[in-house]
Order: structure tokens, then C-alpha cells, then sequence
């Protein structure tokens, strides 16, 4: 049975994913912040589909220490009922925010988890997804669009604009699917990113103000149940895409902002890796 | 320079660190959470160009303290500044919490940011100035029923380091009491914030500019910083009414948000 890792499990998305998956036939492991949160959407999922293989694994994954800690027991986990290999990988987990937050290691809060943390899942994970079928996908957003990398201030520590951070954290999305690709796609690594386009989620309402709370109420009227994004993972997992593609909407190949450019990649790449203190790739 | 940061892995001790590390100076930070300590330790070293020592320890214990001064000394580190941002609040009446709880409130906020401030003076840098910033609180200006201990704890802060300013103001040292309105810091406080509807929002300081702040008001020799147009006019509210009239004005206050939100 393939397994598949999936972020940002227990609501919204991740949970429309894990559950097109089971029904797939995959094996999921969801991971979630909330241990309650984990242990109610496990249950309901064993509910739905008796005898689907499901485990659900709670931690923050935006404090670099619980990715690797969740990461260790994923990997155990993957050693112990799938000899190692991981069909794929979809970092899903994600913020808004509406004020400046930081982590623990004072990194801000959208761009440690919307990036970082998922940049850190995968190093944790390669070995895992090379020996499996090496799938690599992320939420995305449209919302990358018309936007670029603050290089000189990436944390947004200078004037701080919430949405403005947001966009550049789902820009990095594309920006590290493309380095991937260019680095491992010779050990079998392929890294996609799905445009889920306006979806009813609870994003907007997690840790967020008033005025947030009161757009996304009003906003998230016009948007898609997460079960429509959902099937484009699970297109992206059963058949084997184009050559070339990178970003997906709707189970088609979709256009991207012209500011995704294997230099920034690269850039980013590099800075990502020092950011979390690893060698991409490279065990220790 | 050279700072020394209790409380260093929590919200406001972490905003600190984060600002001094930019500002280029090194630093030694102690927390009781070892883990986090690692976390914030990794981040600045990954970010700025400094020399950053952690060293966990439960700045309650007079042993520990000692065991940690001794590890300063080993290192032949002497110190610049001090920010004392270690603190403790459990939300709720007198009565309700546990005495222990109230002892620890004292034993942190009072009694581990002397020993720290005693401790951290003998091993200050000879011949150059010296910065201490206590973290007080805008509940120090009044009496606060429902957070009793807490106020008093941190206008013992207050008054402290007004005193202990003018008292080696010869000695080349600058004391400042920070004093803010609430501080989005814990999940716990920012529970609080939200619980006491719009006036929670419009006293909340964001840390990183409380952090930025404070720091330039105690090299300027400022001997006291309360964040925020709001907060400074409640202060002053809490010099001319008359004490017993704030703390039937603050119980009603403190009853509903306390009701809201510790029921949740």
C-alpha cells in the first residue's frame, strides 16, 4: 500500500486530501498541530472508511525541533509498515496572520510555516521519497502572483504587511518545488504546486484580528468546497504528469508568475538551508 | 556590549534578543526552557553576526544562579546591559489559585529579578556604563483585583528600579522600568487580550516594538517607558484617582473578561 505524508491534516484542505487519498486506496499519515484535532479527524476518518490505513502524528510544525521530532516518528513509522519508501510527500500546512508572530527561533510565522517548515519536511524525508515514488507537492496560492522576494528583509521586519507576506510565502512554494526539481529529479524526485483557488477553509479565522476574520468571512462565500482542490493532489499522485509541469489547477497545468526563475530558486535555496541549518539532502 | 536576558526564550525576552542581536551586540540568554533556548539560540546565530551563550537554568534557586554565574566567569564574560524579562502570571482570584501558585508569582517576579539584578551588577564590564530594564507592567500603576499578586509584584518593579536609578546614577549605571499594556505573547495572553473585547486590543503592544523601543530609551538613560498614547493616559489615571475607586473600576473590568475567557 503507497503511503502518503499529508500536512495540515486535520481541517480544510489537508483533510479533503487525506480523505480522497483513503478512498484511493493510499495509506495516509496526517500530521496536525492539535493533538485533539488529530485524534477527532483520525477517528472520523477510520469511521468513514473502515479498514483505510490511517495514523495521524501531532506537533508545531513551525518550530524547526518539532519538524524534526514529527519527521523521526514519521520516519519510524514509514521503516516499520512500508519498508522506507514514501509515495509522496504534500506539504499542505499553512497560516495567515494579521499581526507580526515569530517563532521560536524568531523567524516570522508565514514564512516559517508555509516555507520553512515544509523545506524542512522534505530534507527530513528524502531518503524516504527516493526510495518511493518521490512526490513532492505543495499548497499553493494565485495570490503569488505580482509579488517578489524581499531579499534584503525576507521576515518582513520592516513594516510589517500581513498579506504581503503571505503572498511572498506561497511564491517561495514555487520557488523551492523549481530548485527541486532542477537538484533531484535524476533520484526519481518530482515537486509539484497545486493553485487550490478560493476554497471555504478556516484559514483566515486561526490566530487572525478582527479585520481578517470579518474579509475572509466574506470572501471565503465565493470559494470552492476544499473536496474540488482535493482531487487535483490526488490527479497528481495516480498519473504520471507532463514533463515540465510545475503548477496545477483543477488538474490542468496552470501559468505562474514570471518572477519564478531558477536563480531566485536557487537563491532561496540556499538561504533556506541556512535558515534551517541543514545541507539539503545530506543526513547527519 | 555584552546582554544578559532572563526570560530569554519566551515572546518579549525572544523580541529582545532578536533586536539586540541586530543591533550587533552578543549575548547570554537563560531561560527554564532548555529546548526553545536551543530554538532562539539557532535563529539569531543563523541570522546575525554575534556570539550568543545559552544557559538554561531556574533562576529561582540561589545554587542554580550560582552555577550560572560561575559558567559567566569560566567564559571571562562581564556584562553591559541586563533585561530582566522573566515573569509569571496565573490568571484568577486570590482565593481560587493555589498559594504555591502565589508564592511562585513573588518568588519570580520579585525575589529571582533581584538575585539576578545583585548577581549580574558584580559582573558588570568596570569603567563602562551599565543598563538594567525591569519589566514592570501598566498594572503596576494601580491596585488590580483578580491579578493582585501580579500588580503588586510588578510595582514592586517599578518603584525598585526608580529607586535603584537614582541610586547609582553615580556608578555610571541607567536603570529603566518598562512598563506595558498587554503583550501578545503566550497563547494564554493572547486569550486574555481577546477576552477584554476592544480595550484589550487597543492597550496590546507589539513586542518587537516594545523590544526596539526599550532598548533605545535605556541607552539615552529614560528611567521609565510605558508603550502606547493609551496606556500613558491610563497611567496617569492611576495618579489621580483615588486607589480604592481604580480597584472598583478594574474589578468590574477584570470579572467580565476573567468570566469569558477562563470559562473557554
Amino acid at each position: 500500500m503507497d503511503t502518503v505524508i499529508v500536512t495540515g491534516a486535520t481541517s480544510g484542505i489537508g483533510l479533503a486530501v487525506a480523505r480522497v487519498l483513503l478512498k484511493r486506496g493510499y495509506r495516509v499519515l496526517g500530521v496536525g498541530r492539535c493533538e485533539k484535532n488529530c485524534k477527532t479527524a483520525e477517528s472520523e476518518l477510520e469511521k468513514e472508511y473502515p479498514g483505510a490505513n490511517v495514523r495521524y502524528y501531532y506537533g508545531d510544525l513551525m518550530q524547526q525541533r518539532e519538524v524534526k521530532r514529527l519527521s523521526e516518528a514519521l520516519r519510524r513509522d514509514i521503516n516499520e509498515h512500508c519498508e522506507g519508501k514514501l509515495y509522496a510527500l504534500i506539504n499542505n500546512a499553512g497560516c495567515a496572520r494579521s499581526w507580526y508572530a515569530t517563532t521560536e527561533e524568531g523567524y516570522e510565522q508565514q514564512f516559517a510555516l508555509n516555507h520553512l517548515a515544509g523545506f524542512l519536511l522534505a530534507h527530513y524525508m528524502l531518503p524516504c521519497l527516493k526510495k518511493g515514488r518521490g512526490l513532492i507537492a505543495m499548497t499553493g496560492s494565485g495570490s503569488h502572483r505580482h509579488m517578489k522576494v524581499r531579499w534584503d528583509d525576507i521576515m518582513f521586519e520592516k513594516r510589517y504587511h500581513p498579506l504581503l507576506a503571505y503572498k511572498q510565502s506561497k511564491l517561495c512554494n514555487l520557488l523551492f518545488a523549481v530548485a527541486l526539481n532542477k537538484r533531484f529529479s535524476n533520484d526519481g524526485i518530482r515537486a509539484y504546486v497545486v493553485d487550490p483557488g478560493l476554497v471555504k477553509t478556516d484559514i483566515g479565522f486561526k490566530d487572525t484580528g478582527r479585520l481578517v476574520r470579518f474579509v475572509w468571512s466574506m470572501r471565503r462565500r465565493r470559494g470552492a468546497m476544499p473536496q474540488v482542490p482535493a482531487k487535483t493532489y490526488a490527479f497528481l499522485l495516480d498519473a504520471e504528469p507532463p514533463e515540465g509541469g510545475l503548477y496545477y489547477r483543477q488538474c490542468r497545468r496552470a501559468g505562474y508568475s514570471s518572477r519564478v526563475t531558477e536563480k531566485d530558486a536557487d537563491r532561496l535555496f540556499e538561504l533556506s538551508e541556512h535558515l534551517t541549518g541543514v545541507v539539503f539532502g545530506k543526513e547527519t | 556590549m555584552n546582554v544578559f536576558i532572563t526570560g530569554a526564550a519566551g515572546g518579549l525576552g525572544r523580541a529582545f534578543a532578536v533586536e539586540c542581536a541586530k543591533r550587533g551586540h552578543d549575548l547570554f540568554l537563560t531561560d527554564i526552557d532548555n529546548k526553545r533556548l536551543d530554538s532562539i539560540k539557532n535563529g539569531l546565530l543563523r541570522r546575525c553576526d554575534i556570539k550568543a551563550v545559552v544557559y538554561p537554568c531556574d533562576i529561582t534557586q540561589d545554587c542554580a544562579v550560582k552555577e550560572m554565574m560561575a559558567f559567566t566567569e569560566k567564559l571571562d564574560m562581564r556584562f553591559d546591559m541586563l533585561l530582566n524579562v522573566a515573569g509569571v502570571d496565573f490568571e484568577g482570584g486570590f482565593a481560587a489559585r493555589e498559594s504555591k501558585q502565589i508564592i511562585d508569582i513573588v518568588k519570580l517576579n520579585v525575589e529571582a529579578t533581584l538575585r539576578m539584578t545583585h548577581n549580574v551588577l558584580a559582573h558588570r564590564r568596570r569603567n563602562l556604563p551599565f543598563y538594567i530594564v525591569f519589566v514592570s507592567s501598566l498594572a503596576s500603576m494601580y491596585p488590580v483585583p483578580l491579578k493582585a499578586t501580579y500588580a503588586a509584584s510588578k510595582r514592586f518593579l517599578l518603584d525598585f528600579s526608580i529607586a535603584l536609578g537614582q541610586e547609582m546614577k553615580a556608578q555610571n549605571v541607567s536603570v529603566l522600568s518598562l512598563c506595558p499594556g498587554g503583550l501578545p505573547t503566550t497563547e494564554q495572553a493572547l486569550n486574555g487580550i481577546a477576552a477584554q473585547g476592544f480595550w484589550g486590543r487597543a492597550t496590546t503592544n507589539r513586542l518587537e516594538t516594545v523590544a526596539r523601543r526599550t532598548i533605545a530609551r535605556v541607552l539615552k538613560g529614560k528611567r521609565i517607558y510605558i508603550p502606547g498614547v493609551l496606556n500613558r493616559t491610563f497611567s496617569i489615571a492611576g495618579r489621580l484617582v483615588p486607589p480604592c475607586v481604580l480597584a472598583r473600576m478594574l474589578h468590574g473590568r477584570w470579572k467580565k473578561a476573567q468570566a469569558k475567557w477562563l470559562s473557554v
